[in-house]
């Protein structure tokens, strides 16, 4: 009785949660079906429900070009950032090396940087280098800023190896290689995919990077694009497109998260918490 | 990386064929649009115009421009500048100067007004486009009631704020903590006979003068529209919102640019304003400040640019030469309203017809004072507004001098922004 | 006080099985240089983009420079940092800063505390209400913002209809404009730390629990003398990762307010004097002052405190 009760409130704590975090994410929807003088209605719902603002949008150079931009750069840094932190961390999760902790405090060291600090210097350099306004200009800051939490992801998955099945597979008559591909990179790539996914979110969320290192739409990402949009007319508010723009870059997050709900929990808790 | 490189490479590509210039412009209904249409197919095939849009407001369009400049962006060949930053690129070696022979072409006919923004150094940086200034709009019956003939007597503004005090009218401008109140203050500095900068030219060393008998009777007239006959709303009012506040029941006066006269007319087309209303509005030139000493009043507008990293230079001067004609200028007045640099452009019938305010405009482009001509402009715009921000609290005995202490500090580095 | 770690102990590796205990030189030797050739790569571009734009930083932070009149650029030694203490803005955006800071934290350590118990405790829905919860933590902050700005603005926002409040403009006034801004990264930042703090939970032993509701202890009295001392360490980590990211806050007031009404963060005042008063030379010298501001956050966390940070993940 008195555990079904529990159970009951638990439940309830939990519609609470949902609640909590969908009503914004319900708003931005519901702003990007409004029509026209609709937007300012100043009601939750639409009066009237249109899909106007997807094809304003998807009719504007600006945003196709900021979404082709961000997929591509985003993409990039993360293969690149997951391929050098598997690296380093399967150096730190099996091997003994003086200055493995120096390692490890210089990721944490640059995951508390404050990244405004680097846009002058960082601007400079890259207008010098004639990288400016270019994706390799955005790759390579998103790669420095994503290696620490990858690295921690990766390692800490790492740690749960048995890698003694390497050996076992060997003693087997497996070749080395075979032996890696089939039971190392298995148990491996969960570790893989969760570093990749956590990576992929901070390179698709970043904006100081995106606004100061970019100029034109050859580089620039979705959010420094929304900043920038323009309204239909001189005087019109873009509140509509803006909104439509959100959702639709919205959609790839709320996808991965689904799919991938339990590997991005146990990455960021670093396995602690199971499923 | 290789990969790098390919990345490093990509950009836009063209035409191999027919130069393309890119004009970035700031936003407007298309007249700009229509103008690189026109001076395309006039060009037959000597080059090809393309728009690129920069962001609605002149802050952000400055800002992006700066950066990539600054880059030594070769994409940029032609772009609509703001007057108030033509001296900073000019300094910074962002734009390419016109020879004497095309300075002449391009300043022929010009009102003066439009020649001074676009000049730097005793060079022609950049092409009169379309100049802008403001007036002082009025309701006939709030006037006639207080006993004012704006019209005909020249106005002071000590007469409008009695007169809205008067009949229970505002009067409306643009306090809102942006460039928009800048141009109130100049005006008004300058009509009360005095200047914001001594020598704008001396760029970091300039020296202010608001604290003058000049930007004391301004700050004493911004405090006593903002204390007594302002709309509410007024500390973060910009033209819009001016003309709102004109437009409603309680609306006396109006200081704004001309496109509201379009604006008004088009609101009574479909149907959101009466036509009484608009019946009922005179225009007049913008007020004195002192009776015996004429107005100055405020100067905008466009000035087109050329890259000075640009690939076709000589292109471009042929294609501004297009952009700026007088047919070109009067094509975009009657398209979007704004009115055009030169002066002929003011005569013509259709002109007349559609703004039948076009002589006043004219005269008053031609006697405008544009506002403080420094490569550190944006600076001392922000350190201005600064201090008279809000409107109501501007104190004439403390607010000059501490904004004139502000800019010097700014334009130092002694002081944040 | 108990607190029984899940987490490997740190720095050793077990040898491989099979083999005898390793020739110390040689091998010791090669591990070593895998090693580091191994971290190599990732540690060289974590700190190329790092640490030589702040080196660079620390170098135009002694001049008084502005991007458009380069001819002007002088050497002034530390003028800049003393401009910039002695500054009232300065200062008011710091206060800003810690007060966004101090008021999101306090209220996310209690919001995301009670999210990660019902996370632990909930059987119905246990898989719904974790996705849910991320979901906040992967949206763009811009597009967060955007939704929070449009909720509460003039023209397009519900929340004053539904709140019978009229008129209010809520972005023209400083506390209310802090108001929007502190609600939105609240929002988006409790299923952050209500993740970090469920791994803590996780690891308090069950037992604990039951010998304590065997001696009869309240469920209140169990969460403050069991729960809460057992993730101490868990609390400051994740402490100290959410006053870092609040003192960096940027992307919000960006978008909500632009930094009008005093709402300037540090974030939001250094990019201001960097790239749009392209003044380099003053912008480098907050730029230094916003890292040595984070690290002296972090240094104080960590001595201050005592953060263990061998519980942050992975070590």
């Amino acid at each position: 009785m008195r555990s079904s009760r529990n159970r009951l409130l638990w439940a309830v704590g939990g519609l609470v949660i949902i609640v909590y975090t969908m009503i914004p994410v319900a708003w931005i929807v519901s702003l990007s079906f409004k029509k026209g003088d609709d937007i300012n209605n100043q009601k939750f719902l639409p009066t009237e429900w249109s899909w106007d603002n997807y094809r304003t949008v998807f009719d504007t150079d600006l945003f196709t070009s900021a979404l082709r931009n961000s997929v591509g750069i985003s993409l990039i840094a993360t293969v690149i950032s997951v391929t050098l932190a598997t690296f380093a961390a399967y150096a730190i999760a099996r091997l003994n090396f003086r200055g493995k902790k120096l390692v490890l405090s210089t990721a944490l060291a640059i995951a508390m940087f404050p990244t405004v600090a680097l846009v002058g210097p960082l601007f400079d350099m890259w207008r010098g280098l004639g990288i400016y306004d270019t994706w390799l200009g955005l790759i390579i800051p998103y790669m420095s800023f994503t290696l620490p939490l990858s690295i921690w992801t990766l390692s800490a998955f790492f740690r749960e190896i048995p890698w003694e099945m390497e050996q076992a597979a060997q003693v087997d008559g497996a070749t080395p290689w075979q032996a890696f591909r089939k039971v190392i990179v298995p148990l491996a790539a969960p570790g893989v995919f969760t570093a990749a996914i956590l990576t992929f979110f901070f390179a698709w969320n970043d904006f100081v990077f995106g606004i100061s290192l970019t100029a034109t739409d050859r580089s620039r990402p979705v959010p420094a694009a929304l900043a920038f949009f323009t309204g239909e007319s001189f005087f019109q508010q873009p509140t509509a497109a803006i909104s439509a723009a959100a959702v639709i870059v919205t959609i790839p997050v709320i996808a991965l998260v689904l799919v991938f709900q339990r590997k991005i929990v146990a990455g960021l808790t670093s396995g602690a918490v199971k499923g | 990386m290789v990969v790098g490189a390919g990345l490093v490479a990509c950009g836009g590509g063209g035409d191999s064929s027919t130069p393309t210039l890119t004009w970035y412009t700031n936003p407007d209904n298309g007249g700009q649009e229509d103008l690189a249409n026109q001076c395309t197919d006039a060009a037959e095939g000597a080059y090809r115009i393309e728009i690129s849009e920069l962001p609605s407001d002149a802050d952000s369009q400055r800002e992006q421009l700066v950066r990539r400049l600054a880059a030594n962006d070769s994409s940029i060949d032609l772009m609509s500048l703001d007057p108030v930053f033509v001296p900073e690129f000019a300094e910074a070696g962002f734009l390419r100067s016109f020879s004497d022979d095309e300075a002449s072409t391009l300043t022929q006919d010009v009102l003066d007004g439009a020649v001074t923004t676009s000049t730097w150094n005793d060079e022609l940086v950049a092409a009169p486009f379309w100049a802008n200034t403001q007036l002082l709009w009025y309701r006939r019956s709030v006037a006639e009631q207080a006993g004012l003939d704006p019209e005909n007597q020249p106005v002071t503004w000590d007469q409008i704020i009695g007169a809205a005090e008067q009949t229970g009218t505002t009067v409306d401008v643009t306090g809102a903590r942006y460039e928009g109140y800048m141009v109130w203050i100049n005006s008004l500095v300058a009509s009360a006979g005095g200047q914001i900068l001594e020598d704008p030219a001396a760029g970091k060393d300039a020296t202010p003068t608001l604290d003058t008998d000049a930007g004391r009777s301004a700050a004493d007239i911004i405090r006593r529209v903002g204390r007594d006959v302002a709309a509410p709303g007024l500390s973060t009012a910009i033209e819009e919102d001016a003309r709102a506040a004109f437009q409603s029941d309680d609306g006396g006066f109006m200081v704004n640019w001309p496109y509201v006269y379009g604006a008004m007319l088009a609101a009574v087309e479909d149907g959101s304003l009466d036509q009484s209303v608009v019946d009922d509005i005179g225009w007049a030139r913008v007020p004195r400040v002192d009776e015996g000493t004429e107005s100055a009043p405020p100067l905008g507008g466009i000035n087109i640019g050329i890259g000075a990293f640009g690939k076709h230079q000589d292109l471009a001067v042929e294609a501004v030469n297009c952009i700026t004609s007088e047919d070109s200028q009067k094509a975009y007045m009657l398209a979007e309203g704004n009115p055009a640099a030169k002066s002929a452009v003011f005569d013509d019938p259709e002109i007349i017809e559609k703004f039948p305010m076009a002589d006043l405009i004219r005269t008053s482009i031609d006697q405008a004072t544009p506002r403080p001509q420094s490569p550190y402009y944006p600076d001392i715009s922000a350190a201005t507004v600064r201090e008279f921000h809000p409107p109501a609290s501007v104190n004439p005995d403390s607010t000059p001098r501490n904004a004139d202490d502000l800019i010097v500090n700014v334009l130092q580095d002694k002081q944040l922004l | 006080m108990t607190t029984i770690t899940a987490d490997a102990p740190t720095g050793t590796t077990p040898p491989p099985a099979g083999r005898a205990p390793a020739g110390l030189s040689d091998r010791a030797r090669s591990e070593q240089r895998l090693g580091w050739y191994l971290v190599a790569p990732a540690v060289a571009t974590m700190l190329l983009v790092t640490a030589y734009p702040l080196g660079r930083a620390v170098y135009l932070s002694l001049f008084s420079y502005r991007l458009t009149d380069p001819g002007a650029r002088e050497f002034v030694g530390l003028r800049n940092y003393s401009v910039v203490l002695t500054d009232g803005l300065w200062w008011q955006t710091v206060f800003t800063t810690l007060f966004i800071t101090v008021v999101t934290v306090a209220v996310e350590l209690v919001i995301g505390f009670a999210f990660a118990l019902v996370m632990h405790r909930i059987v119905f829905g246990r898989r719904t209400v974790r996705t849910a919860i991320l979901i906040p933590y992967g949206i763009i902050t811009v597009v967060a913002a955007y939704a929070w700005q449009y909720a509460f603005a003039l023209d397009s926002g519900f929340v004053n209809q539904w709140f019978g409040l009229g008129d209010k403009a809520w972005f023209s006034d400083r506390w209310s404009a802090l108001a929007v801004i502190i609600l939105a990264e609240i929002w988006k930042t409790t299923p952050f730390i209500s993740l970090l703090l469920l791994a803590g939970l996780a690891q308090v032993p069950e037992d604990l629990q039951e010998a304590a509701k065997v001696d009869g202890a309240t469920t209140w009295q169990r969460f403050i003398r069991v729960t809460v001392p057992n993730m101490k360490a868990a609390i400051m980590v994740a402490l100290l990762f959410r006053t870092l990211d609040a003192y960096r806050i940027f992307d919000t007031i960006f978008i909500m307010t632009n930094g009008a009404e005093k709402t300037e963060s540090v974030s939001f005042l250094t990019y201001r004097q960097t790239i749009t008063r392209t003044a380099l030379g003053l912008g480098s010298a907050l730029s230094v002052l916003l890292f040595l501001s984070v690290a002296l956050i972090a240094f104080v966390f960590v001595k201050g405190f005592r953060t263990d940070l061998s519980r942050v993940r992975g070590d």
